[in-house]
C-alpha cells in the first residue's frame, strides 16, 4: 500500500524555554515582525532543544505508534502536526484535516450537559454544527450514556466523562487522528469498542498516530512504530519496526 | 479577520453559545442580570449625583443621562475584563488544539454585546417613558456602535495576548478599567470640561462614543463629521496594528502560556 505521504517532517528542530517569565519570546516575535526576519534559531539562556533534526514521513492509511521515554518529544511531535506550535527550524507538511486527541474532552465544561458538551467538543475537533446534529445520536449511542445526556458532566464519573469524550473524538470526519495516551479509557468492553472504531478509521483510509507506553496496544494496532529519542540526544531516529 | 475566521465560524458560534450558557447556569433570574446590572448602576448614579450632591448634568432627566453612559461602558469593561484572562484561563485548549485564538476573546465580546442589546431595549423604553422626541439622527447609533465594537475588540485582543506572556496585565487591567471609567464621560458631561482638558479626554475613543450616543438619542442632534472622521481613523489604525501583532505572537501562545 504505497500512497502519498500525508505527514512529512524534514529536519525539524524545536526549542523550548525553561524560564517562567519569557521576556525574550515576546520581544523576539515583535522584532521579527518589524524586521521581517525569523526569530532566533540558536539556543539562548534557559532554552533547550525538545527535538533536534527529526525527519520522517507517514503515508495515508497508516497507523503509527510513537514510543519513547517521558520527555522524549512524542507529544511535541503531535503538537507540531496539529499546528498548536511551530517548529523553530525545519519544515513540516500535513495534508488533511487533523483531529488532535491530545487530551480527551478539551473544551468540555463541567456545568454543561452531555449533549451540550458534544457540540462544544465536537466543533473544537473540527465538526460543523450541521454534522453534529446528524451524528449526535450516534455519538451518544457509542458512549452508552443515553440516560445521562441531559445531566451536567460534573456529575459524571471520570470513566463516563472519558467515554463521552472518546465517542465524540472517533466521530470526527478528520483524515489524521492523533491519540496521546488516551486509549486506556473505560472498561474492557469499551476498550474493545475503541479498537473497533480505530480499525474502522483505518479501513476508511484515515491515518492514525498513537502515543502509548503500552507496547501491547501498539503491537496490536499499529503497522509501524516510531522510536523517539530523549530530547537531549543529538539525533532522533525514525526506526521503522515491521510487525508480524 | 473574516478570511481567517470563516472556516471556524461554527466554533465561534458554539463558543458564544457556551459562554452564554455558562454565564447563566444555576442562576435564579438568568438573563435578567443583563438588565439588573446597568439599571442598578444608573439608579446609584442618579441617587448620588442627583439627590445627594445636587449636581446638574445638562437638562436631561438623570436616569436617561446615566443610563446612556452606563450601557456602552458596561459593554466595554465587561468584554475587556472577560478577554484579559480568556486565553490564559483556557490554557488547556490553547496548548492542545489549534484554532484562531481570537475566537476566545471574541466570544466574550459577543456575549457582552448580547447584554448590551438587552440593555438597549430598556434604554429605548426609557426614552419613550420620558417622551424624548426621536429623530432620524438616532441612526447614527449604528456607526457609533461599530466603532465601540471595533475599539473594544482591539483592546481585548491586545490585553488577552499580552496576558499570555505577562500576568501583570491582568492586575494592571483592573486598575486601567477604573482609570478609564473616570476618563470617559459616564458620570459627567464633556461639556462641563475646560477646552484644554477636552482634547486630552478625546484621545480616549470611548469619550467620543459615549458622548455622541447621548447626543444622537437624547438630544436628537447629528454628529460632527470631522470629529468622527478623526476618531474613526484612530480606531481603525489601532485595530489593524493590534490584529497584526496578535496574529504574529499567536504562534507562540502554546509555548509560553
Amino acid at each position: 500500500m504505497l500512497s502519498e505521504p500525508v505527514i512529512t517532517f524534514q529536519n525539524v528542530w524545536k526549542k523550548y524555554s525553561k524560564q517562567q517569565v519569557l521576556n525574550n519570546s515576546l520581544r523576539e516575535e515583535l522584532v521579527s515582525m518589524l524586521t521581517g526576519k525569523l526569530g532566533q534559531k540558536e539556543l539562548i539562556g534557559g532554552e533547550f532543544w525538545a527535538l533536534q533534526g527529526v525527519s520522517f514521513s507517514v503515508n495515508k492509511g497508516e497507523c503509527i505508534g510513537l514510543r519513547g521515554p517521558n520527555g522524549s518529544g512524542k507529544s511535541t511531535i503531535l503538537k507540531l502536526i496539529s499546528n498548536v506550535t511551530y517548529p523553530t527550524k525545519g519544515e513540516i507538511r500535513v495534508n488533511g484535516r487533523v483531529a488532535p486527541l491530545i487530551e480527551l474532552g478539551a473544551g468540555m465544561h463541567p456545568d454543561l450537559t452531555g449533549i451540550e458538551n458534544i457540540y462544544m467538543n465536537g466543533t473544537i475537533l473540527g465538526l460543523s454544527i450541521k454534522e453534529l446534529k446528524c451524528k449526535k445520536d450516534e455519538i451518544v449511542e457509542f458512549s452508552g450514556l443515553e440516560e445521562f445526556v441531559n445531566v451536567p458532566v460534573k456529575k459524571y464519573s471520570s470513566g463516563m466523562f472519558l467515554r463521552l469524550a472518546f465517542s465524540i473524538a472517533v466521530h470526527s470526519p478528520a483524515d489524521i487522528f492523533l491519540f496521546d495516551e488516551v486509549l486506556s479509557v473505560g472498561d474492557e468492553s469499551f476498550q474493545l469498542k475503541c479498537f473497533t472504531a480505530i480499525e474502522k478509521i483505518l479501513a476508511h483510509n484515515g491515518t492514525i498516530l498513537i502515543v502509548s507506553h503500552d507496547e501491547k496496544t501498539l503491537d496490536q494496532l499499529c503497522n509501524r512504530k516510531l522510536s523517539v529519542n530523549r530530547s537531549y540526544c543529538s539525533f532522533v531516529t525514525a526506526a521503522a519496526i515491521r510487525n508480524e | 479577520m473574516i478570511h481567517r475566521l470563516y472556516p471556524y465560524k461554527d466554533l465561534l458560534l458554539v463558543f458564544i453559545w457556551r459562554e452564554f450558557l455558562i454565564r447563566y447556569k444555576q442562576t435564579a433570574i438568568g438573563v435578567l442580570w443583563a438588565i439588573l446590572q446597568p439599571v442598578s448602576l444608573m439608579l446609584l448614579f442618579t441617587f448620588i449625583f442627583g439627590v445627594v450632591l445636587h449636581t446638574t448634568q445638562k437638562d436631561y432627566p438623570y436616569p436617561l443621562f446615566y443610563f446612556a453612559g452606563v450601557l456602552p461602558w458596561t459593554f466595554f469593561s465587561g468584554a475587556t475584563t472577560f478577554a484579559v484572562t480568556s486565553l490564559s484561563g483556557n490554557f488547556n485548549l490553547v496548548t492542545k488544539i489549534y484554532f484562531p485564538r481570537e475566537i476566545i476573546p471574541l466570544s466574550g465580546i459577543a456575549i457582552n454585546f448580547i447584554d448590551y442589546l438587552i440593555g438597549l431595549t430598556v434604554y429605548f423604553l426609557l426614552l419613550l417613558v420620558y417622551r424624548v422626541p426621536l429623530t432620524w439622527n438616532i441612526l447614527w447609533l449604528f456607526p457609533l456602535l461599530a466603532m465601540l465594537i471595533m475599539y473594544t475588540t482591539s483592546v481585548s485582543l491586545l490585553l488577552s495576548a499580552l496576558n499570555v506572556y505577562y500576568r501583570d496585565v491582568k492586575l494592571a487591567t483592573t486598575f486601567l478599567i477604573q482609570f478609564l471609567f473616570f476618563a470617559t464621560p459616564v458620570i459627567y458631561s464633556i461639556d462641563a470640561v475646560d477646552n484644554y482638558w477636552k482634547y486630552l479626554l478625546f484621545l480616549n475613543p470611548l469619550t467620543f462614543i459615549v458622548e455622541n450616543m447621548r447626543r444622537v438619542t437624547i438630544e436628537g442632534r447629528e454628529i460632527i463629521l470631522w470629529q468622527m472622521g478623526i476618531e474613526l481613523l484612530g480606531i481603525v489604525i489601532l485595530y489593524l496594528i493590534v490584529y497584526r501583532i496578535f496574529i504574529r505572537i499567536e504562534r507562540a501562545f502554546a509555548d509560553v502560556i
